[in-house]
């Protein structure tokens, strides 16, 4: 191969590779927006041997009402609709109206320290994929003897 | 152009500013053809949702570089296995070992307790159509495999046994992280490529490749295979 062939073929090489960096780089921003909602806000402010409690607005949609999932020692507890009656998240303009709240009844748990995280479900355009937000922050709760 | 006259020292000579070797040019053709593949299987499937069309960009790229990198080496398409004068002869060393895997593929099945079943390829699918498919898919991976990662191999280490293995590596690399795939190509990969070193001809790969194809997912346990599932796939 003369001189001026191998140059050729290095520069392809280079260029292929800075391609692929960028194609994998833009997929990657697609990703990220297709899997995620900037536009979610809320908070999990309660858990205790009773209930978890919080509330969760789409401001993209704020008219509609978003899934959440709980877990608890990020074990799947069950699933619900941010559909409740909070006056205060509307009263704090957080929310367009009252109903954004949620509620889960506190599953069976041994005594002991417990950690519950709230995601919301967000579905991407299609509808193809399913993907979850945590809501607020992980709360940290004990459970009595 | 032959893979032998291509060998050169480490580095080049001339006054300028270093240049890679060939050897060096060609392991860096592998590795960035391997890389493509990978981005393809791992990142973009798993990443494009149903736009599964993304997946065909890196491995454009890749179809890119392997056309150009014959056409700057001045490879004809004889010289990469597009011939028929040399068909009875790949056949013949294609024979053997093809009958050897069959014969222990079906062992190994009846075995694992999976009765040879013909039809399992694709069961809504006429098996003559399915073969025709198998034989088209089979062509294209040959000749990437053999018409550029083997003859690229070569220039790397010479005709033999290490660039042989070389290119089952890679064949077998590609199917990660599937085992059972990955150790039949790891297989078929060194008689394919042996075979191609002593008589490089597409044609009769790409049939072999078909055949052996049917024959592995016909009487191996499909639960081992996993559908022939490969890169993030193959957990799904």
């Amino acid at each position: 191969m003369d001189n001026k062939s191998r140059a050729r073929l290095i520069h392809l090489l280079i260029s292929k590779s800075m391609a692929e960096a960028l194609v994998i780089t833009a997929v990657a921003v697609g990703f990220y927006f297709a899997t995620t909602n900037p536009n979610l806000r809320g908070v999990l402010d309660q858990a205790d041997n009773t209930s978890i409690t919080g509330w969760a607005v789409d401001e993209s949609s704020p008219s509609a009402r978003v899934e959440v999932q709980l877990f608890i020692d990020d074990t799947f507890a069950g699933d619900s609709t941010a559909n409740q009656y909070r006056p205060d998240v509307h009263q704090a303009k957080r929310a367009p109206d009252d109903w954004h709240g949620f509620a889960f009844p506190t599953p069976q748990l041994s005594s002991g320290d417990h950690q519950a995280r709230v995601y919301a479900v967000h579905t991407n355009g299609e509808g193809s994929r399913r993907t979850l937000q945590l809501i607020g922050k992980p709360y940290r709760f004990r459970i009595g003897q | 152009m032959t893979t032998e006259s291509q060998a050169q020292p480490a580095r080049s000579t001339n006054s300028g500013p270093s240049v890679p070797s060939d050897r060096a040019l060609a392991g860096w053709e592998i590795v960035s053809l391997g890389s493509s593949a990978l981005i393809a299987e791992w990142i973009l499937s798993a990443a494009a949702g149903r736009t599964r069309l993304v997946v065909a960009i890196p491995l454009a790229f890749a179809f890119v570089l392997v056309i150009t990198s014959h056409v700057l080496r001045k490879e004809s398409l004889r010289d990469l296995g597009f011939r028929f004068d040399n068909s009875l002869r790949a056949a013949k060393l294609l024979m053997l070992p093809m009958i050897v895997i069959a014969v222990l593929c079906i062992g190994l099945g009846l075995i694992f307790g999976t009765r040879p079943d013909l039809f399992r390829w694709h069961p809504g699918r006429p098996i003559a159509g399915q073969l025709a498919l198998g034989f088209a898919w089979g062509f294209v991976q040959q000749y990437v495999l053999q018409s550029f990662v083997n003859r690229r191999a070569q220039i790397v280490w010479q005709k033999g046994v290490r660039s042989v293995v070389l290119t089952a590596f890679v064949f077998s690399f590609l199917h990660f992280p599937n085992p059972w795939l990955m150790l039949v190509t790891f297989i078929g990969g060194l008689v394919w490529a042996f075979v191609y070193q002593r008589a490089p001809n597409l044609f009769a790969l790409a049939i072999s490749h078909s055949l052996m194809t049917w024959v592995i997912v016909s009487t191996l346990p499909m639960s081992a295979l996993n559908h022939l599932r490969i890169g993030f796939k193959y957990f799904a």
